[in-house]
């Protein structure tokens, strides 16, 4: 694979559905090889940025290159090298899963032996070859989605556009799921990925972070990361909620949030006592106070905090 | 080419296993026919015959009971009983006991045997406009048949001979139908009538369900094209739709004695044509409808209005408005009512009816090619 020509090129790529802009003026360019990770609160637009990379929306304005053909303008030599996997699970559920895989690569023009062989080895790979005889609406979530994927992959696509491929799926179908990923990355695909997971955001080897229909960052997840400023503290404590409301109101405190049972309180400088003696003032008992690294979670709220601010 | 067919292929053999999975479809397009030609058939029955009758003999002697015993015997009239006076029937009416009411006044005998007028009333409920009619039809034939046998016997008594009297005989042949039995007149139409409901109501949902459930966005990114996509999806159809014409045909045969008189090939190519036309109709309905629901509605609209009131199969086009009956020549079931009386009742063959076969034809294409474009691919 050469890296002469990005994957995708988006220039100005807008859509609006009525008087709501979805997408407004992205422009984006995406490497071939590696996992683009599409990062964003719900209804960021990253569904509709990615449905319009799949030819499947049309833009209301801008363009966009996928391997150098236009989406508008050359749909039909886009789509042979693209996979698309929608948020909704798109496959059909009277049919079984042998069915459905074999259904779609006919329309994609994969030949009989190809077929045969393709989806003996994606079943294989996936964990899905002893069901291939269960109808696709008695699956579980996870073999729902790994189902798609394995159609997705039929046609053996360049680029795949996947909109939030493990929302809904348990930890465990997850993991699994991005081992499938870094696989196809290994093998020099190029993977679109819209999650509004962080522990997943942080497998990207590049992600961009959407929201109210544009771009606001861009970068690796360590450029992401580091554009928080200051330092990350855990705080433990048995009356977390108290501890939130004591930490938030300390000068140099740039953010608190609730993190599960823990407190993270983002500071600008790296000094904490100031948050400690405020918990002490206000009677909420603390057992831990200690730094950690910023990761993508916390990046992810200090970045939408900002777009709330901006 | 062969790429194109193996995609139709894969859309079938899809179809087929769609249907084959959902026992509701194949009882809808198998059972339901069945079901809809026996309720049809019996349920929008023209024929009257024993029609509930009572009588009221206020004369009470030999000449009234001979008239009256000419209902009970007809085999139109069943006499249910007898009440006492005029007054009484309007009870009898609202009970629906009876529909219609023979009043022989006091005096008709002596009448009779004068020689004058002798005066019958037949009262006829009239909340049931069919049968009033119907009714009426038979009384006044009765009392003609009744009028010449009582002025035959009269003349007979004085010594006349009236068999050399001038008199018009006017005598009215039925063809086709002799009986004018309403379910040889209504099957050839009852099965248009049910291919119609079946096929439209079938295919108005295919398309909106391959978008709900989001497959058609996969349709979309693949070489498939639109036209492929809509061969695919008829054909399955086509195929069920003809065994719904069989099934029809045969039971018609055979439980309704209806004659067969043309060719079945004449038969078969114009319901082919005519099953196109109304699956493509269905499809135009799936194209443009957001929802499921929605398509179901106008479906249901859309063959049920037409072909039940529009088709002839039923009421006669003739007397309707003419802006309907203009509006009757848009839905393939009229044309198709015409052949198939034509075929079955007449023993039409291709020349005869050519006419509605090129509408059909026309049709079956124009609304294809509709669907088609109709069909958006992509969203916008």
């Amino acid at each position: 694979m050469t890296d002469s020509q990005p994957a995708v090129v988006a220039r100005g790529l807008t859509r609006a559905f009525g008087p709501l802009t979805a997408v407004a003026d992205v422009s984006l360019e995406i490497p071939e090889g590696g996992v683009f990770g599409l990062l964003g609160p719900d209804g960021a637009g990253k569904s509709t940025l990615i449905r319009m990379l799949a030819t499947v929306l049309v833009p209301t304005s801008g363009d966009a290159e996928v391997f150098g053909e236009s989406v508008t303008h050359r749909p039909g030599r886009v789509t042979p090298r693209i996979g698309y996997m929608s948020q909704k699970f798109a496959m059909y559920p009277d049919l079984t899963i042998a069915e459905n895989i074999n259904f779609f690569a006919t329309l994609r023009g994969v030949g009989k032996a190809d077929r045969r062989e393709r989806s003996a080895r994606l079943l294989e790979g996936m964990g899905l070859a002893e069901f291939a005889g269960r109808q696709a609406g008695r699956l579980s979530g996870g073999m729902k989605q790994k189902l798609m994927l394995a159609s997705t992959l039929m046609h053996e696509p360049d680029l795949l556009l996947l909109d939030e491929p493990t929302t809904g799926v348990d930890p465990v179908s997850r993991r699994e799921f991005w081992r499938i990923l870094a696989g196809l990355q290994r093998e020099g695909k190029t993977v679109l990925v819209a999650t509004p997971y962080m522990d997943e955001a942080e497998r990207c080897t590049s992600i961009a972070f959407m929201d109210e229909g544009v771009i606001t960052q861009r970068g690796t997840p360590d450029q992401i990361k580091a554009l928080v400023p200051g330092t990350l503290f855990e705080l433990v404590s048995p009356e977390p909620r108290a501890a939130l409301a004591a930490a938030g109101a300390v000068p140099g405190v740039a953010s608190a949030h609730l993190y599960g049972d823990v407190v993270r309180v983002l500071l600008s400088g790296t000094d904490a006592a100031g948050v400690a003696h405020a918990c002490a003032n206000a009677g909420v008992a603390v057992d831990s106070l200690r730094p950690v690294a910023i990761d993508m979670e916390a990046a992810f709220a200090f970045l939408a905090e900002e777009g709330e601010a901006a | 080419m062969n790429a194109s067919l193996t995609r139709i292929g894969a859309i079938v053999v899809k179809e087929f296993k769609h249907l084959i999975r959902d026992p509701r479809i194949l009882l809808a397009v198998l059972v339901t026919p069945i079901m809809q030609l026996l309720l049809f058939a019996y349920a929008i029955s023209f024929d009257v015959r024993d029609l509930s009758t009572v009588v009221v003999d206020q004369d009470q002697t030999p000449a009234s009971r001979t008239y009256l015993q000419s209902y009970t015997s007809s085999g139109f009239f069943k006499v249910v009983g007898s009440v006492d006076s005029v007054d009484a029937i309007d009870a009898v009416f609202q009970s629906s006991r009876a529909r219609v009411a023979v009043v022989v006044p006091a005096g008709f005998q002596e009448a009779v045997d004068r020689g004058d007028k002798a005066q019958v009333a037949v009262y006829v409920d009239g909340g049931d406009p069919n049968s009033a009619r119907i009714g009426q039809g038979y009384a006044v034939a009765l009392n003609q048949v009744a009028g010449q046998k009582i002025t035959a016997t009269w003349a007979a008594r004085q010594g006349l001979d009236l068999s050399q009297a001038g008199r018009l005989d006017v005598r009215v042949r039925t063809w086709y139908n002799p009986d004018r039995s309403s379910s040889i007149f209504l099957i050839p139409g009852l099965v248009v009538v049910i291919i119609m409901i079946v096929t439209v109501q079938q295919t108005a949902v295919t398309l909106v369900r391959e978008r709900a459930l989001g497959t058609q966005e996969q349709m979309t990114i693949s070489p498939l094209r639109k036209v492929e996509l809509m061969v695919g999806k008829l054909l399955p159809w086509t195929i069920l739709a003809f065994v719904d014409v069989v099934l029809i045909t045969l039971m018609g045969l055979t439980m309704f004695e209806v004659p067969l008189r043309g060719s079945v090939l004449v038969l078969a190519v114009s319901a082919a044509l005519f099953i196109f036309a109304s699956l493509g109709l269905g499809l135009i309905v799936s194209a443009i409808s957001p929802t499921l629901e929605t398509a179901n509605l106008i479906a249901m609209m859309l063959a049920f209005l037409p072909a039940f009131l529009l088709s002839g199969f039923a009421f006669p086009l003739d007397s309707i408005p003419l802006p309907l009956q203009w509006l009757s020549y848009l839905f393939p079931a009229r044309h198709m009512v015409d052949i198939s009386r034509a075929v079955f009742l007449k023993g039409a063959g291709f020349a005869e009816v050519s006419g509605p076969l090129g509408m059909l034809a026309v049709y079956a294409v124009v609304v294809l090619a509709l669907a088609t474009v109709l069909y958006g691919k992509r969203a916008r």
